[in-house]
């Protein structure tokens, strides 16, 4: 299973009022896990990118060194990140 | 650990019970799933007491931030899969492990009522979406229809107009319904906006995404295909109470029964507040009052510990 240990890659592909978004991008600062945010309504590029590589259209999506999660899924991001609580 | 009380649920109802509970210093722990609480998704919530308008994630945001200051202890992702009661106390069985209280409070609020046709579920989140808030902006320049068109149907076409090239706006009404007539004006001269009066949703068709939506109208039994690429699902809310199972009694539109003045339940030490109970009108303002009043009757229940 994968799991990332020393310095990840995190994109939060997300829009300006998905409040699931907000929770995720609130959680993962809180953590002190830095992160590269992407607001897809700005973004088509990047909007396609996030459609092709989770196969679905809601947001928030998160990439944690090219597995990614759909949803604000707390438990599968804690174990990609091997955070223990 | 054995708390005092457990309030599972982080809207308006839950947090404010939270608040008045640990002015009383009562040992609590709140439980939010992993979803956004409706107020949350709220797009603007323009009648909350002090607040003239605000986005709802933002007041949603508020609500928590008033808890933390206050200590609340909460506990996010956790989904509550039952509900036992033993010797006094209650059990509470999630995806986090067992807890354990002397008395709870349920406000779980209500979520969305899912589309229930032919396809709906297969391609949910692949173009079928029940949050316009979070989502409309994902369909810049496409074709999508709003299935629904009560309040939040209209609401949500509304905000897709600033996104995407067409909007079919499926009604099951012969006329468009609800409080807000100048929205419905908007949207009836809008020339994105096309209302379809009479018609059902039959069938989602698609491969990997949705492709198009077959729709019944005018019950003349003939069908017809629209292409969409978004499906905006608006169709109303159930009460979240499916995991009280027997426990406490709910009524026939599956809300908890409780008392109007000290919002007890049915169950001994179980309290409710807010939309998942059957209080008549569901509105924030009046899930917080709800929730400061159950939060001190679950604290005079505690003192006959």
């Amino acid at each position: 299973m994968f799991i990332c240990l020393y310095v990840c890659m995190i994109k939060v592909y997300s829009t300006p009022a998905c409040a699931y978004c907000v929770t995720l991008k609130k959680f993962l600062t809180e953590k002190g896990i830095e992160f590269e945010a992407i607001d897809v309504s700005e973004n088509e590029a990047e909007l396609q990118q996030m459609i092709d590589k989770s196969g679905q259209m809601g947001v928030p999506v998160v990439e944690i060194d090219g597995q990614i999660v759909v949803g604000f899924n707390k438990s599968k991001i804690l174990e990609l990140l091997n955070i223990k609580e | 650990m054995l708390y005092d009380l457990i309030i599972i649920g982080a809207g308006p109802a839950g947090l404010a019970a939270a608040i008045y509970a640990a002015r009383k210093k009562i040992k609590t722990l709140v439980l939010a799933d992993g979803a956004a609480s409706q107020t949350a998704e709220a797009h603007l919530v323009e009648n909350y007491l002090g607040i003239p308008s605000i986005p709802g994630n933002e007041l949603a945001e508020k609500f928590r931030e008033h808890a933390r200051k206050m200590a609340v202890e909460i506990k996010d992702g956790v989904d509550v899969s039952k509900i036992e009661s033993a010797d006094g106390k209650f059990e509470v069985i999630s995806n986090n492990g067992t807890l354990s209280a002397k008395s709870l409070i349920i406000a779980t609020g209500k979520k969305y009522r899912p589309l229930e046709v032919p396809g709906a579920k297969e391609f949910e989140g692949k173009g079928i979406t029940y949050c316009a808030t979070c989502d409309a902006p994902l369909f810049k320049n496409k074709t999508v229809a709003v299935v629904g068109a009560g309040d939040a149907g209209q609401d949500a076409a509304w905000q897709l107009t600033e996104y995407a090239s067409r909007i079919y706006l499926l009604n099951k009404y012969p006329e468009l319904r609800g409080d807000d007539r100048q929205i419905q004006e908007k949207l009836k001269t809008h020339l994105k906006v096309t209302i379809l009066n009479n018609c059902e949703p039959m069938e989602v068709k698609g491969d990997k995404f949705v492709k198009a939506l077959v729709l019944k109208c005018n019950g003349d039994g003939q069908t017809k295909e629209i292409a969409v690429e978004g499906i905006f699902v608006e169709i109303g809310s159930v009460p979240a109470s499916k995991f009280l199972n027997g426990v406490v009694k709910l009524n026939e539109k599956e809300e908890i029964v409780i008392d109007p003045k000290t919002n007890a339940t049915s169950q001994n030490g179980i309290f409710a507040a807010g939309d998942v109970t059957d209080v008549p009108y569901k509105q924030m303002v009046i899930a917080a009052g709800e929730g400061a009043k159950a939060a001190l009757s679950a604290c005079e229940y505690l003192k006959s510990f």
